[in-house]
């Protein structure tokens, strides 16, 4: 599996969160480090699958460069 | 000016004592059939987008609907739409559900200006929010059912939340805490991002705390009194408390007690999030469904650590669905916006009858006025710019005379079909713009648009004649329209 936004691969994700029942995992939260994406094993395709979202929503971490700061950090990084 | 505590009407009195938390107000809007719980297992997504967004399509009567039956999180509940229709205000207002727009709005405009704060202070160990307290091993997901608002957001938010703040330079000034509504996005199980505007309160002590590298501790308060969410997004001086603001415009008391990082929070708020901002710290946040309904792009954004969470026992997350209108934000922020451009707008312009700036917070407003000669709206129009509100969004807006409901759209039609003559629409280029507007060609920046739909007044030579029919108006009109509905009804029981 990897990002569904960024493509990055399984080594940079993270487990969030496993939703239960009783004994049965209904679902597992991820994250991806790289680009900051957060998404459920359960949602639909339009929000996890990589080649089923639009292309306007993916993300770049190679180049965090293209991503304006809200506020820029006082040390200048 | 003298100002002293609102006058409320017997019913708004009894509301208004009632209401100490969102729980009341939720047992208030079940008693009118106006808080409904969905009987069904739902998943986290899609589901819960699309029951709230079929609920939220009736910005009169849609219920707040809870869920307490979420696939993954048992024993969790969630609550979206509390303040998602003007029946939901109306009864927060201690009017009946039904109750008309114009109506509400002249009863919020009617309690502006009250001076009186009425805050009760509460010892931590008698408040509610501090029934349980999590320091160690702290996760997001362990207590909210977090989900994704809109289908392409860059994750789960935490959307409905205020949150409280103080000067990082003078932490001890009680004068100089800020309460406001700022949208978060879970970066972890206690991390997360904080989108402010750069010009507001919060922007600013971010800046100062990372300039002098002195912490800034934050409470994010979440599930709270339903007059917190209404008035925290009304622009107040920095001088000001929010708290004091909600506890005037409720005319009663707010219930305040201190969260474990000395900052003031609600007594009664379901949960306490107390965090601190991790300086020079930022993390890619967005695109996250907006309020004019587009989304915003993806941003690097101040990065907060959770240090406790505060919240009652079996703790209700209160949540909203923002995205294209018509949506429980715009229900929300509307008349509330609206009460402060009236108010400033009276200060010079007493012709100044109703303000009805409920459209995507005010982007495009409808006034009305009691116009004097040829001309004159547009300089009402002009001031209603240069008020705090107007200055970044208004953005189009339409004037009309005192005989048209600016809340009546059949009405603002009327008059623009009958009053509106092409040379009276002024567009004044380059203005300062809202920076998520869709519509700009250079976000912060765009075109101011005024149509002059009032009638003709002299010197105006051009239809000055014009005979208008005046069909019958008043409280007669209004009870008779109510009889139809009752008469229709019984029709349907028969
Ligand atoms: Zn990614």
């Amino acid at each position: 599996m990897n990002c569904p936004r960024c493509n990055s691969a399984q080594e940079h994700l993270r487990t969030e969160y496993q939703g239960r029942e009783g004994d049965e995992l209904v679902w597992t939260v991820f994250y991806c480090r790289r680009c900051s994406f957060t998404w459920r094993d359960s949602e639909p395709a339009e929000s996890i699958d990589y080649a089923e979202r639009e292309a306007w929503f993916r993300a770049d971490p190679d180049h965090p460069e293209k991503y304006k700061h809200n506020i820029p950090p006082a040390d200048g990084n | 000016m003298d100002m002293e505590t609102v006058t409320l009407s017997a019913e708004a009195r009894a509301v208004a004592e009632r209401i100490r938390n969102l729980r009341d107000y939720l047992e208030l809007l079940a008693e009118h059939g106006q808080c409904i719980t969905w009987p069904e297992t739902v998943l986290p997504e899609p589901d819960i987008r699309k029951v709230v967004v079929a609920a939220g399509r009736d910005a009169m009567a849609g219920p707040a609907i809870v869920f307490d039956n979420i696939r993954g999180y048992p024993g969790k509940r969630l609550v979206i739409g509390v303040h998602g229709s003007f029946s939901n205000i109306a009864l927060l207002l201690g009017k009946p559900k039904g109750t008309s727009i114009k109506e509400l709005f002249y009863e919020l405009a009617g309690r502006w200006g009250s001076d009186k704060p009425l805050i009760n202070r509460v010892k931590p160990d008698d408040a509610p929010v501090h029934e349980n307290r999590v320091e160690a091993d702290i996760n997001l997901y362990d207590m909210l059912p977090l989900y994704r608002i809109n289908a392409l957001d860059g994750g789960f938010y935490i959307a409905k939340a205020n949150i409280v703040s103080r000067d990082p330079r003078d932490p001890d000034n009680f004068a100089k805490q800020n309460v406001g509504i700022y949208r978060i996005q879970v970066q972890g199980p206690d991390k997360f991002t904080l989108l402010s505007v750069p010009s507001h309160d919060m922007a600013q002590q971010i800046r100062m705390a990372e300039q002098d590298d002195v912490p800034l501790k934050i409470a994010v308060m979440l599930g709270n009194h339903p007059a917190m969410a209404m008035f925290a997004a009304t622009p107040v001086n920095y001088d000001e408390s929010e708290f004091a603001y909600a506890s005037q415009m409720m005319g009663s008391p707010i219930d305040l007690t201190q969260s474990g990082n000395g900052l003031d929070v609600l007594a009664g708020a379901e949960m306490v999030i107390e965090a601190e901002l991790l300086n020079n710290k930022r993390c890619l946040e967005g695109p996250f469904g907006e309020f004019p309904g587009s989304y915003s792009g993806i941003r690097h954004v101040p990065l907060f650590r959770v240090t406790a969470v505060s919240h009652r026992t079996d703790p209700i997350f209160e949540s909203i669905y923002i995205g294209k209108g018509w949506t429980e934000h715009d229900t929300l922020i509307g008349l509330s916006t609206c009460a402060p451009i009236y108010a400033q707008l009276k200060e010079n312009f007493p012709e100044v009858v109703a303000v009805n700036a409920l459209y995507q917070h005010g982007l495009t407003g409808i006034i009305s006025v009691k116009n004097r000669f040829a001309g004159f709206a547009k300089s009402v129009a002009m001031r209603a710019l240069g008020t705090p509100h107007g200055l970044m969004y208004l953005k189009n807006l339409i004037m009309v005379d005192d005989d048209v409901d600016p809340f009546d759209l059949n009405q603002v039609m009327w008059a623009l079909s009958t009053r509106t003559r092409a040379s009276d629409i002024i567009v004044i280029p380059n203005m300062p713009m809202v920076i998520i507007d869709p519509a700009a060609e250079i976000p912060g920046k765009g075109h101011r648009l005024i149509i002059d739909a009032t009638s003709f007044m002299p010197p105006d030579p051009i239809g000055g004649d014009a005979k208008i029919v005046s069909p019958p108006t008043g409280p007669e009109i209004d009870d008779l329209a109510k009889y139809i509905l009752r008469l229709q009804k019984e029709a349907e029981g028969r």
